[in-house]
């Protein structure tokens, strides 16, 4: 049976890894690292007004520094991106919890993931509607249900049984995002009804969705995402974000979490991808997210932004989009927030 | 070179607890499915449609977790997922947790033809089922008396002794057409006493279903959870891409080394570019069945 050769193979290939691993390592011969972001899109500095663009800094800060007080504690990096995703969440100028941007019923419905390189393990919720920190109960699903990805009200009700807090619809609604709704939605009348819907949705302030990615102490990967997805989406549309492989990945060597045009990400099931050229094909990790983000996707006609990072600190933010909201900071002293094409 | 290859679930399948009369009807199930799908290949016909065709005949069966027959939520309602891929044109279309829909796997392939998305979930996806013409059904037609009686052992928490069709069954095609196209589609109701909401495998593209012209097209059936962490049906396409395995290695690998690891089990079937057809199982048993142009044509339950 020639599979069993190549399990044999496996095995001593997994065996050669585990005595690598357990190798001492110190504190600091391992780096820990955090990487965010906070949307792709038409981000550029002659739409940004000084203010908006101090204040996306801001809230950029304000996650990376959330996670990585995390890792500095000695804290897994599990816990570093819940926190950082967290604090995305809670800021009304992202694109996930409130500020969310609004279906074409005016409400929002949230999708997110998380998922733990060590296990593997992972949990996602799509269509939420009132569930403050959709992370939080992607969290849970990974800790404390026997599954992966709950939908909809029945993920509301996993949440009431875990005892989550529900908040009402009201909550997540901004005024800036119900004048974006309503934008698009003039925009879409104009067409005529019979055309085709555009492949490329209008994306006024870009794509936003949230995500980090990190390595800890112990060389521990995790990954989380969290989105409101697109403005003016149909009711019941899911994008990449919770899906496990698509916008969010993570193994005990790679983590990926992406923002851009869920569709093209799903189709070409983007995170988990790029953790299978490094894997496979041997490349670094930079030219796996390159190959991904200018190559194959930008082939296929997707847009977008991804953050990745690899179990020796490595890491990546690459957008085929004009901007995205990104951010990294490490143990060695690196703290860079960054939104335009040209690193700034 | 076509091929069209079809399962209808893996799991326990007990030679001894299978009647003889039962298991014929299993077999005259795939038959009809594999014919369906076959016939269109034969007469020129896309793998995208061979796939749906063999999807729908195996949705109609009671037999089968999917469509009509399907396994039922904690809450004794059917709740159904779908995904359909093109290989050719790397489209994908999937739903999740409908209620109303006859064949989720042809509203899988509505979303991925009329709709800008790939996946549509709940009520969004029954709206856009109305707005594209199909008639709902009620949630009753799905329910049969043995899925019933199967939950309510379930929940009595005893074992299945006469364990018909697999717990985590699931149907699903996989298929190359004359022009070297695949495709592959997967349809299913999920796990038994399932909790209301809960998305297994099957919709996930990546997970359960996947397909890529030049090197694979895949359909998965299983414990759904280990599926998706294992990102399944595009590992073993990106071992076939990546790293020059053979289909029948890249899925072997998933199943005895990666998946077992992890503590799931179930099955997979697949295609490759040349039309060499792999189903490959880690469960007792797996329906399942194939068919191609060279003459090879087989079902088996074992």
């Amino acid at each position: 049976m020639p599979h069993r050769v190549t399990r044999l193979l496996t095995s001593l290939a997994l065996a050669a890894a585990a005595a690598l691993l357990a190798a001492p390592l110190t504190a600091a011969e391992h780096p820990i690292v955090i990487v965010i972001h906070g949307g792709a899109g038409v981000i550029e500095r002659s739409h940004m007004s000084p203010e908006r663009e101090a204040s996306f800094r801001a809230g950029l800060g304000a996650a990376l520094d959330a996670g990585f007080a995390v890792l500095e504690g000695g804290g897994a990096a599990l816990d570093a991106v819940a926190a950082a995703v967290r604090t995305m969440e809670d800021d009304p100028q992202f694109n996930a919890g409130r500020g969310a941007v609004l279906n074409h019923d005016g409400i929002c419905e949230l999708d997110a993931a998380i998922m733990d390189g060590t296990g593997p393990r992972a949990g996602a919720v799509a269509g939420v509607h009132h569930v403050k920190n959709p992370i939080d109960l992607a969290r849970l699903v990974m800790d404390k249900s026997p599954h992966v990805l709950l939908a909809g009200q029945g993920a509301e009700e996993f949440a009431l049984a875990q005892g989550v807090l529900l908040v009402p619809e009201s909550y997540f609604i901004t005024p800036e995002r119900v004048r974006e709704l309503e934008q698009a939605k003039r925009s879409a009348a104009e067409r005529t009804p019979t055309a085709p819907l555009p492949l490329r949705p209008a994306a006024p302030r870009g794509m936003g969705t949230v995500g980090a990615v990190a390595l800890d102490a112990q060389g521990h990967l995790a990954a989380a995402t969290s989105t409101g997805g697109l403005t003016n989406k149909l009711y019941g549309r899911i994008g990449d974000t919770p899906i496990i492989g698509a916008g969010t990945y993570a193994s005990e060597s790679c983590a990926v979490s992406g923002t851009g045009q869920g569709e093209f990400y799903i189709r070409q099931v983007v995170a988990y991808d790029i953790c299978a050229m490094v894997l496979y094909q041997h490349l670094p990790l930079a030219k796996a997210v390159d190959t991904m983000m200018h190559d194959k996707l930008t082939r296929t006609g997707g847009e977008g932004g991804v953050i990745a990072l690899d179990h020796d600190g490595n890491y990546a933010m690459d957008f085929n989009s004009a901007g995205m909201h990104r951010g990294v900071r490490d143990s060695r002293g690196h703290r860079e927030i960054a939104m335009y094409r040209d690193a700034n | 070179m076509y091929a069209i290859a079809i399962h209808g679930g893996a799991g326990a399948v007990p030679r001894a607890t299978l009647s003889g009369e039962r298991e014929q009807r299993y077999r005259a199930g795939l038959e009809a499915a594999l014919d369906a799908g076959y016939a269109l290949l034969e007469r020129g016909g896309s793998s995208l449609d061979a796939v749906t065709a063999a999807v729908r005949v195996l949705e109609d069966d009671p037999c089968f977790n999917a469509g009509r027959g399907a396994a039922l939520t904690r809450e004794g309602a059917a709740e159904l997922d779908a995904a359909i891929m093109d290989g050719r044109r790397q489209r994908a279309g999937a739903v999740a947790s409908v209620r109303h829909v006859k064949n989720p796997v042809e509203l899988a392939r509505r979303v991925m033809e009329k709709s800008r998305h790939v996946l549509l979930v709940g009520g969004g996806a029954e709206e856009f089922a109305l707005e594209e013409g199909f008639a709902l059904v009620p949630n009753l037609y799905f329910r049969t008396p043995e899925r019933l009686s199967q939950l309510e052992h379930e929940q009595r928490g005893e074992r299945v002794s006469d364990l018909v069709p697999p717990a985590h069954g699931t149907v699903g095609a996989v298929a190359r057409d004359r022009d070297g196209n695949l495709a592959a589609a997967t349809s299913t109701g999920g796990m038994t006493n399932k909790r209301p909401g809960r998305v297994g495998d099957s919709p996930i593209i990546g997970a359960g279903t996947y397909a890529k012209n030049g090197v694979c097209a895949v359909s998965a059936t299983g414990h759904g959870e280990y599926f998706i962490r294992a990102v399944a049906a595009h590992h073993v396409c990106a071992a076939v891409e990546y790293r020059g395995l053979s289909l029948e290695l890249a899925i072997a690998e998933l199943l005895h080394d990666i998946l077992s690891g992890l503590g799931g089990d179930g099955g997979l079937i697949g295609v490759d570019h040349d039309g060499r057809i792999v189903m490959d199982f880690s469960t007792e048993g797996m329906y399942r069945g194939a068919r191609d142009s060279s003459g090879r044509s087989e079902i088996a339950i074992y």
